[in-house]
């Protein structure tokens, strides 16, 4: 019994000390974030949408295209995941997929494509001058690739995932195939 | 047994071009040595595209090529690979994947999937989408790919 006092505390000091230390984010940090740069689309009600001002919020943002068949889903499904592990705390964190490609996609097919999903995800896109001011704004790239006229392209677009945290600073990028699990448990720290 | 009557299928197929025979080969050789396992699809809209994925094995001892996919499920089906390369996705399709003897290839989620592109039908979880894929050998393996929530 002497002895069974001190081991609970030194437990405890250690479980203490692992939370404070916590686990690495699995997501690469952005040094010296600065404010995610705005940007607004007309969603399909013809509501303005600003993809990364939310402050208050964790803005996760996804720039792909609706028939992109593997990676785009691919990401989408593990944010559903996480969103899924998150519970409750998931009405902190908007999700936001971006589509970049302005030929093939509306508003109203990115914002169904986005909710097969889970429906409060949004699905944006713009037109192509838009989408060129959105690119040079964050400084990222996506072209088509292929046949464009015989409608028989692909889009090469970003791969990670980029989150803006609560102040509207772009923080971390996210690998693809990232688990649900685990970009859960890093945006719970951010809330 | 299996490599012998590859052997002996190979011969027969010599004999047959050397002796300049209007006799075809059957144009599809069962091969038991191939065989697919955990196919899956994504859920997806009618007209909509979508990803078929498996892991394929070759139990034989010759080394075999997949050529073709096939499914009545959408208007196009091919092959292709997602790389990462400097930040960016891109696609790139994929002509020819050969099956290495006694080895296995997986088609997974960012890597290589075949791509079935203008779906006749919706693709909703618990349906099954078929595919055909067609070897250098000759041979042809059924996918039967349950389909999964987005």
């Amino acid at each position: 019994m002497t002895m069974r006092f001190p081991i609970v505390v030194l437990t405890g000091l250690l479980a203490s000390l692992l939370t404070a230390c916590g686990e690495p984010m699995k997501g690469v940090e952005i040094r010296d974030a600065e404010p995610a740069a705005p940007f607004v689309f007309t969603a399909h009600d013809g509501a303005r949408i600003d993809i990364a001002a939310e402050k208050g919020k964790v803005v996760l943002v996804y720039f792909g295209y609706t028939h992109c068949p593997d990676v785009c889903p691919t990401t989408l499904s593990d944010w559903a995941r996480a969103k899924r592990a998150l519970g409750k705390d998931a009405a902190g964190v908007r999700w936001v997929f971006v589509s970049m490609d302005p030929d093939r996609d509306t508003p109203e097919l990115t914002l169904r494509y986005a909710r097969q999903f889970d429906s409060a995800f949004v699905g944006v896109t713009g037109t192509t001058e838009e989408l060129e001011a959105l690119k040079r704004a964050w400084g990222i790239a996506a072209y088509p690739e292929g046949d464009t006229r015989a409608n028989d392209y692909t889009v090469a677009h970003p791969a990670h995932t980029f989150v803006v945290d609560r102040d509207g600073k772009l923080r971390y990028l996210y690998e693809p195939g990232v688990s649900g699990e685990d970009l859960a448990k890093d945006l719970r720290k951010l809330l | 047994m299996r490599i012998w009557r590859r052997i002996f299928a190979s011969c027969c197929s010599v004999a047959v071009v050397a002796c300049g025979s209007d006799v075809e080969q059957s144009p599809e050789i069962p091969d038991t040595s191939l065989s697919v396992r955990s196919a899956w699809a994504r859920a997806a809209d009618s007209g909509a595209m979508t990803a078929l994925y498996f892991t394929l094995a070759n139990d034989g001892t010759l080394a075999d090529t997949l050529l073709e996919v096939r499914s009545d499920d959408a208007a196009l089906s091919d092959m292709h690979v997602s790389t990462q390369r400097d930040g960016m996705m891109r696609m790139s399709p994929v002509t020819a994947l050969p099956i290495p003897a006694t080895d296995s290839v997986s088609f997974r989620p960012l890597g290589a999937h075949v791509m079935l592109t203008g779906l006749v039908r919706p693709l909703v979880p618990g349906d099954t989408v078929t595919a055909t894929l067609r070897f250098v050998s000759g041979a042809s393996v059924t996918v039967r790919a349950g389909v999964r929530a987005p």
